[in-house]
């Protein structure tokens, strides 16, 4: 489990410094960053990753695109997508269960909530 | 010579005037179509107030959590500190009653207690950065409304200006008709008035649960 590899995007860096280091608390420590969603996709086809974490508003691509991008490609589909945002609208959540997503995590959230996510995903995926 | 008007006679003129140009404005700003506009930007201005609030309350709230967490982690410092030399002491001025009385042993346990709880205190400044996020989005609204509002006043100066003080070569403005009102996403910073969001994880679970998640 510890050997999964993290793709943490957002295009605050704060966010994914703290997002990266609560991952490697909780035992994930392989991760790398992306600040938005054109970067998360180059990252994701030129690299190998098993979970994606990403916020929704970003410039340039935002979350639901990215979402949409990766379900919508053969050779990332299977990627769990977690999304992290401050996002609270009930419609965002909707569309984002709709879209794929494999979890919704409204910020500000705890290092638990992320961890329970993250783990309830990948026993559901059975890893 | 002239003689000056009194008081008494230019005051219903000049009242007849102001009148008159405050009639000529109201049309203007109804004729180009700024009233609704400018009604609208000046409704947004308490959401505004509230966004700045919360920004406030947000980096106040992340302030004291950091302090908080800093004076109990340096409370845990300073005990560590005194309990490793009270037992280097003992083990100094006699090491074998010092293990035998399990001194030792009892300060490492101690000390394992101790750690964890200070990297929790750790853990937890670091999530009190995430302020940084979130009040960022909402500069980032209140930033776009002060754009918007400035637009729509900087267009209703070029439009309303005699010809005269207009530059001959000025380019018009982009047509306010044609500016969207941007999408404006983030956090809610007023969530028991606004319908249809969560206010915590919780409802969130709650809701992907009835999708079937």
């Amino acid at each position: 489990m510890a050997d999964l590899r993290f793709l943490i995007v957002d295009d605050f860096s704060t966010m994914r410094r703290i997002v990266r280091n609560l991952l490697k608390e909780s035992g994930f420590a392989d991760a790398d960053e992306a600040e938005d969603g054109v970067a998360a996709l180059q990252k994701l086809r030129n690299g190998k990753f098993d979970f994606v974490v990403t916020d929704i508003n970003m410039p340039n691509m935002n979350g639901f695109q990215l979402l949409a991008e990766i379900k919508g490609d053969e050779k990332l589909k299977h990627l769990p997508v977690l999304m992290v945002t401050a996002e609270a609208r009930k419609e965002d959540i909707v569309a984002a269960a709709q879209g794929g997503a494999a979890g919704y995590i409204v910020k500000p959230f705890t290092k638990a909530t992320l961890e329970e996510k993250v783990t309830l995903i990948l026993k559901k995926m059975g890893l | 010579m002239d003689t000056p008007e009194t008081p008494s006679n230019s005051a219903p003129d000049v009242h007849q005037k102001i009148g008159l140009l405050t009639r000529q404005l109201h049309d203007a700003l109804n004729q180009l179509g700024y009233a609704d506009k400018l009604r609208g930007s000046a409704g947004e201005l308490p959401d505004a107030q509230n966004r700045l609030s919360y920004i406030a309350r947000l980096t106040g709230e992340a302030a004291e959590k950091v302090l908080g967490r800093v004076e109990q982690a340096k409370t845990q410092h300073e005990y560590i500190a005194a309990e490793t030399k009270r037992v280097l002491d003992a083990l100094v001025k006699d090491p074998v009653a010092t293990v035998a009385k399990g001194e030792i042993y009892n300060h490492l346990v101690d000390m394992e207690r101790v750690t964890k709880e200070a990297d929790e205190h750790l853990t937890e400044i670091m999530m009190a950065q995430d302020f940084h996020d979130l009040t960022g989005q909402v500069i980032a609204r209140v930033v776009t409304l002060a754009s918007t509002i400035e637009q729509q006043l900087v267009q209703l100066l070029v439009q309303t200006a005699p010809a005269s003080a207009l530059p001959a070569a000025a380019p018009a403005p982009a047509a306010p008709a044609a500016q969207e009102r941007p999408h404006l996403p983030g956090p809610v910073v007023d969530p028991e008035n606004t319908p249809d969001v969560v206010t915590d994880q919780s409802q969130v679970d709650d809701l992907l649960a009835s999708l079937g998640f």
